[in-house]
């Protein structure tokens, strides 16, 4: 099995579009929460959001949007996107630029492209609409592929000229996770040698209010404190949404081209809850086995953990499963450091586990951990767990990524220093 | 009330497209006069295609192909037929679009469509490897990569590569395209119409074996060409008298004038049995039936 690498990455996040913003904001603790017009307008009990700076999607016509200037994008390509594809679009570009990977490298047979996200209901819901008024002959031609989840792989595998294999992971808040995982499976059995893999999700009414009927996200009108995994007073997530890009590739291919990893991506683990459409198990069974099946999976001693990114989206029942999971494996008074950077960013669902894993790469490389902020009154069950409050500088060898989604899905990532 | 909140929605559907376009279609919805059509449609087309396209537009030029120079591919074609429907308040077939090649077709079938006037008779269109498959000619000398079959005439094209051998010597140093195989070339379009057309002047199946170059009248030759010239090639049929049909052909570079004759005269055999080689080309006993 051939060592797998990470060797570009790519933001449109809440954070901000570049590294450099997003590792600032991550170790300056300063989140991306405002309140957030749209929500305010339809007056459900949800205030506050984490939009993505330089991008606005929300008018019906794509050709309405903004996004940054140096984002060139086709007009019929444009016209079959929806929002998160833009800013896929976005994400790949400087992903692909920051592994400082060519056209025709991207072109080859051998690179590959895994997506997640869950489609995009504002499109959806436009486009049927339409149909439903006006006569299928009056629906865009190009409705279908810029709102059924797939889109984000129709449209990058078509514009980026990939020729290897391409995918779409739906697993709703793990999907990323998986297509991570199984990118990084494909190139340690020699099937590529290169993958690109892009995690994004809508920002829009369309996506995160949904939620509201769920209970689920936080009513709070204080953007400061709304996102606060771990606090004994959170009250549901802030909605998220952009995209992450992460450029895989076989080590030796990665070394052959003088290329300085981020991380080695050592390997993964995912358990299922068998339990419920949509809550975690109470004691965070599968996430726990998925935890174990990583360890199993990467020959790696609970102990030398040195740091979790926690699933934590803030919400009352999900980070009690979570921290239940976690002294499962590593023992009360023995866990790593752990923290959620979702109290920063909020919960970005499918894009969720690869911007975060892109996050620990982040953090591996500049040597420190982001703290797991608005913490004010720490919650009982975390006791003897390591949560780390503000960022530390401090480098570690071995970060776990942690990831759960609808149904029970659990899906963890491990990624280590760069051999 | 009502005209104005048309308005208004007809506005708002071509908001994005050249002023006098959304005017000529605000005054089309009154008067239905169909000479404001080109202006709304082109608009329309405009709006849709590429920003780096947009000036081939506006230049309004009948053979300027949608697919190849404008961008326009199937799907964005239904994108402009949808608000060419739209706006003009018509409806248009699927089947009546196969074969709409160029802003001259569209501009034409729009016009019969609107006018109530029989639709212009649809064009086969022909690809490389059709045109190889049921040529005599074949490379190095055919001088034909696409073409569209219409009923009285024919357009095709050719794009000089460079490597045509006999550039090579003509001239050293010096490539431009022989007048004479421009002539060969219209004659070889003459020949796809012969064994391709659908005329009721050419009843019966003509046989690619016994066609032949009898004569031509009227040459004229405007410019030069050069590789990478992209030649645009038309013949008209004139006539047919069996065993000779006679036709006028032309050729266009950039909208150039290259070549014009007034008569181009090739005698064929149809693939019955008949003797009329024999008569035009009486000892050439490998073309005896």
């Amino acid at each position: 099995m051939r060592n797998v690498v990470v060797t570009g990455l790519g933001f449109a996040s809440c954070l901000g579009l570049n590294q450099s913003e997003v590792v600032s904001r991550l170790k300056e603790s300063r989140h991306g929460i405002q309140r957030y017009e749209p929500f305010l307008k339809r007056e459900c009990g949800v205030r506050v959001g984490a939009p993505i700076p330089g991008f606005d999607t929300t008018a019906e016509d794509p050709e309405d949007w903004v996004y940054p200037e140096g984002l060139k994008l086709r007009l019929d390509v444009l016209r079959g996107l929806p929002p998160h594809g833009v800013y896929g679009f976005y994400a790949l570009s400087q992903a692909l630029e920051d592994a400082g990977l060519a056209r025709d490298q991207v072109n080859d047979p051998r690179t590959g492209l895994y997506t997640a996200s869950a489609g995009s209901p504002s499109r959806m819901y436009y486009n049927l609409d339409r149909m439903i008024r006006f006569g299928p002959q009056r629906c865009s031609p190009l409705g279908i592929v810029a709102s059924i989840a797939g889109t984000l792989t129709f449209n990058l595998a078509a514009a980026y000229k990939i020729k290897g294999s391409t995918s779409g992971f739906v697993s709703a808040c793990a999907s990323s996770g998986h297509a991570l995982g199984a990118a990084r499976d494909e190139i340690a059995l020699g099937r590529q040698d290169r993958i690109l893999v892009v995690g994004a999700e809508d920002f829009s009414v369309e996506t995160i209010l949904p939620f509201v009927s769920m209970r689920v996200l936080s009513p709070s009108d204080d953007p400061d404190t709304a996102s606060r995994p771990f606090d004994r007073d959170r009250d549901g997530f802030v909605g998220t949404g952009g995209a992450v890009a992460m450029i895989l590739e076989a080590e030796e291919i990665a070394e052959a081209r003088g290329t300085t990893p981020y991380t080695r991506f050592s390997g993964w683990g995912q358990a299922s809850d068998g339990f419920h459409v949509a809550a975690s198990h109470p004691d965070g069974d599968g996430l726990a086995r998925a935890m174990q099946n990583a360890l199993d999976a990467t020959a790696i001693e609970p102990g030398a953990v040195g740091y979790i990114n926690a699933h934590a989206t803030s919400t009352p029942v999900g980070d009690i499963s979570e921290l239940r999971a976690i002294k499962r494996v590593f023992g009360a008074h023995q866990t790593p450091a752990v923290s959620s950077t979702k109290a920063l960013t909020g919960h970005a669902l499918s894009l969720s586990s690869i911007m975060e894993s892109a996050f620990c790469n982040l953090a591996m490389r500049h040597g420190f951990l982001p703290g797991s902020a608005h913490i004010s009154h720490l919650d009982f069950e975390a006791e003897g767990v390591d949560i780390v409050h503000e960022s530390v500088s401090r480098r570690v060898e071995t970060m776990m990524s942690n990831s759960s989604g609808f149904g029970g899905a659990n899906v963890v990532l491990v990624f280590q220093q760069p051999g | 009330m009502k005209t104005t909140a048309n308005e208004t929605e007809l506005r708002d559907a071509l908001k994005r497209c050249p002023p006098q376009t959304i005017e000529a279609a605000v005054a089309y919805r009154q008067n239905k006069d169909w000479e404001l059509v080109p202006t709304i449609v082109l608009g329309i087309i405009e709006r849709f295609v590429e920003p780096e396209v947009r000036p081939t537009v506006r230049e309004n030029n009948d053979s300027t192909r949608l697919f190849e120079d404008l961008g326009i591919d199937s799907l964005l074609m239904v994108e402009i037929i949808m608000l060419v429907e739209e706006t003009l308040d018509i409806s248009i077939e699927n089947e009546e679009l196969r074969g709409l090649r160029t802003l001259g077709d569209i501009k034409s079938y729009l016009d019969c469509k609107i006018r109530g006037l029989p639709l212009p008779q649809k064009q086969k269109s022909l690809g490389f490897e059709e045109i190889a498959a049921v040529m005599p000619q074949q490379h190095p000398f055919l001088f034909l990569q696409e073409s569209r079959l219409n009923h009285d005439y024919a357009e095709g094209s050719y794009r000089i590569n460079g490597d045509e051998a006999f550039l090579e010597g003509h001239f050293k140093d010096n490539p431009i395209f022989p007048a004479s195989i421009m002539l060969e070339a219209l004659g070889q379009l003459a020949v796809l119409f012969l064994l391709r057309g659908q005329n009721e002047m050419l009843q019966e199946q003509v046989d690619p074996g016994r066609i032949f170059f009898f004569g031509c009248d009227g040459v004229r030759c405007h410019r030069v060409c050069r590789p990478g010239d992209f030649l645009h090639l038309k013949v008209k049929l004139k006539k047919v008298h069996p065993p000779l049909a006679f036709f006028e052909g032309s050729i266009q570079c950039n909208g150039e004038r290259v070549a014009f004759a007034e008569e181009i005269a090739l005698t064929f055999a149809t693939t019955a049995p008949a003797a009329v080689d024999e008569k035009i080309h009486g000892s050439n006993g490998t073309h005896l039936p």
